[in-house]
């Protein structure tokens, strides 16, 4: 009997304990996810009733599918592209070369500005006034300004300048965790530097890259300042979104849930595959 | 370890209780003894202890005059950045020097400040002058407000009593001062373009001249730019077929030929559209936009700020650039009568020449009264058309309808060239 009550109250303490993070959890995640659930289902503009309509009429709209299509280009080319930039900056960092430290402060700035912020500055600095054209002018083969904004490489590069520090910040703690000691190693027993990094430092620094290209991808799967401002015709599911709501009184709610609710699911499917695949290739 | 988790759990039930009580609501302060008062004792032969409530015990002078209201409270949901900047730099010390009251600036949201409002009991409401974003909603949400006339704010008289009656339809029932009038316009980089349209007509036909420099925003962007600028065309090609329900207005061959022209008109627009008004400015200062039309008083700010080329200025179409929107002022009635008597002084100063001449001279902003546009320097004229061609030309309210900028929003894709 007296086992029967301290299990109990072993128990009780528990769950107490365990209240306000489910609390947290349910008010601040599971319920406003519930309520966009719910409003997805209902008929747009009203409080009862149920329907695939908005569904329908956003995954059968064929600029509902380019929407999806372009998330998807820039979630993945963002993360492609911080990852290629980021592996060569963090060997660069490591060696504590001459100002690392500004370096290091620099590659922090775009998680430090925010994003709107950021957003008009790349316009105005790439725009065909801007500095960027003012000092490309001056070399003898550019005659017109270069058109960055409002393009598809233009949004890509200012997704890429945005997020990259997710990707290069991990990577650059996954290389100065390693044990210098096994590349001397490799050097001494005859591997070139190509070797040594294609064969000792990347599979080591791997979970730390992709920790980072992770952070990178769902970020930039849900970026919205940038798009909204820099994106011009580009416009991905975040701006979408944002648009059913802003552009139409009364808002049209359900059609902004049904995207959303759209958007969550692609965004974890793409996790899971990835994070899958990462798996895979790790155990191998 | 058994010993000190009871401990421990006692300790937590006196924190917890000690928590309870402290958060409890205080207890009414107790009544005083006061043993004094020989007089009282002789003249009233009451008993030598006298229990009295706390706030009755002092007595209230009956002599000495009630201070002067020197700080009032004005909340602001109107006003954009420029603006707020405007009464905190500007206005706000002009009404010191005028008047003596000092005003608190406050800036807010109407849905929000009106469920304040509505809450106040008599005599307790903390904001004594309201500028509101839609008078009509203010005064329709049941917020009960101040009924102005000539004997508070005799300044009054000089707005237009037409204005002073209603807005969007709406019986203002005497609640509202209007203090400034505002309109959309033709804004234009006068470096680009020396002569410009006159009208939506002209600048139609004009359009090759304009190609790829024609300064719209997205049909789907969140400012209201994104259906003006579509309506306001409408408005010019339709005249008062604008007012026929929707469904019999699509299959108008009127409609579906002004339908054709304004996507012909997107077509020479600088692209991309501008997705918001910064992008507009952008381009502007880029010198890839030529003409739009924007917000006239914003544009002509900007420009003196040095975010537009200074070289803008603007004109008014023929057929109109928007409707005249007259911005509104009142003063909560749930407010002390001492509040209420400096915020009628300091609204009577805000209607006043004086400030009204700052407004226009300072941020091209239509005085909300009949001032003397001749007191106004010359100079703002040169920028601006003059008031009359503003009324002369003002798209009726009616033609501003919500089913008909929906519609637009709906045919952004259509509107949106690539």
């Amino acid at each position: 009997m007296l086992q029967t009550w301290r299990k109990y109250e072993h128990n009780a303490t528990t769950w107490l304990l365990l209240l306000p993070a489910f609390a947290s959890f349910f008010g601040l995640f599971a319920y406003p996810i519930l309520v966009t659930l719910i409003q997805s289902f209902r008929p747009e503009g009203q409080a009862d009733g149920f329907t695939f309509e908005n569904y329908i009429n956003f995954l059968s709209d064929p600029r509902g599918r380019d929407v999806i299509v372009l998330t998807f280009v820039l979630a993945i080319g963002t993360t492609f592209f911080s990852l290629l930039f980021s592996i060569p900056l963090a060997l660069i960092l490591r060696d504590k070369v001459r100002g690392h430290r500004f370096f290091r402060l620099l590659a922090l700035i775009p998680l430090m500005v925010p994003g709107l912020i950021g957003a008009l500055g790349l316009l105005l600095f790439f725009g065909s006034r801007g500095w960027f054209n003012l000092a490309a002018q001056a070399l003898p083969f550019v005659t017109e300004p270069l058109t960055i904004n409002y393009t598809l490489q233009g949004l890509m590069l200012f997704y890429v300048w945005l997020y990259f520090p997710y990707t290069a910040l991990t990577t650059l703690s996954a290389l100065e965790g390693l044990d210098r000691a096994v590349e001397e190693a490799g050097a001494v027993a005859g591997a070139n530097p190509r070797q040594v990094l294609r064969y000792l430092i990347i599979p080591q620094i791997i979970p730390g890259v992709l920790a980072g290209s992770v952070l990178t991808f769902m970020t930039a799967f849900g970026a919205f300042s940038i798009p909204l401002i820099t994106g011009g015709d580009y416009r991905p599911l975040s701006v979408q979104i944002y648009k059913e709501i802003s552009s139409f009184i009364p808002a049209h709610w359900s059609a902004a849930s049904a995207m959303a609710i759209v958007m969550g699911i692609l965004q974890v499917a793409a996790l899971t595959l990835y994070m899958r695949l990462l798996r895979q290739r790790q155990v191998r | 370890m058994k010993g000190n988790r009871w401990l421990f759990a006692i300790a937590m039930c006196v924190l917890f209780a000690t928590m309870f009580v402290a958060c409890a609501a205080p207890t009414p302060p107790p009544p005083q003894i006061v043993k004094e008062t020989v007089v009282v004792q002789q003249t009233v032969a009451v008993p030598q202890t006298v229990v009295v409530q706390a706030p009755t015990k002092a007595p209230e002078p009956t002599t000495a005059p009630k201070p002067a209201i020197t700080e009032i409270v004005m909340a602001d949901s109107q006003s954009g950045a420029n603006f707020q900047e405007y009464f905190q730099k500007v206005a706000i010390p002009a009404i010191k020097a005028a008047t003596g009251i000092s005003v608190k600036y406050l800036v807010t949201n109407e849905a929000e400040q009106l469920e304040k409002m509505k809450a106040w009991k008599p005599g307790a409401g903390d904001v004594h002058l309201y500028f509101s974003k839609n008078m009509a909603a203010a005064v329709s949400s049941g917020v009960p407000f101040e009924v102005l006339d000539t004997t508070k704010v005799p300044n009054l008289a000089k707005n237009d009593p037409v204005e002073l009656k209603s807005a969007a339809n709406v019986d203002l029932k005497g609640a509202g001062a209007v203090f400034w009038r505002s309109s959309y316009a033709l804004v234009y980089n006068s470096t680009k373009v020396s002569k410009p349209p006159l009208s939506w007509k002209e600048w139609y036909d004009r359009r090759e001249e304009f190609k790829g420099h024609i300064g719209l925003i997205r049909p789907d962007a969140k400012s209201s730019s994104a259906w003006r600028q579509r309506l306001v065309f409408l408005h010019a090609f339709l005249g008062d077929k604008m007012t026929k329900p929707i469904a019999e207005l699509q299959n108008d061959p009127a409609f579906k030929d002004a339908w054709a022209k304004l996507i012909d008109f997107t077509s020479y627009a600088k692209k991309p559209l501008a997705s918001e008004p910064v992008n507009l400015f952008e381009d502007f200062n880029a010198g890839d936009t030529w003409i739009s039309l924007y917000a006239q008083d914003y544009t002509m700010w900007s420009a003196r700020q040095g975010t537009l080329p200074p070289t803008m200025k603007s004109v008014y179409p023929t057929e109109g650039a928007d409707i005249v929107e007259a911005s509104y002022m009142a003063i909560p009635a749930n407010i002390s009568d001492d509040y209420k008597a400096a915020a009628f002084k300091v609204l009577n100063y805000l209607l006043s020449d004086d400030s009204q001449m700052r407004l226009v001279s300072t941020m091209f902003q239509y005085p909300g009264t009949n001032v003397d546009p001749n007191l106004i320097p010359a100079l703002v004229w040169e920028y601006i058309p003059k008031m009359d061609a503003l009324k002369k030309t003002a798209m009726p309210r009616e033609r501003q309808r919500q089913d008909l900028i929906n519609y637009i929003a709906s045919k952004a894709a259509e509107l949106t060239p690539k």
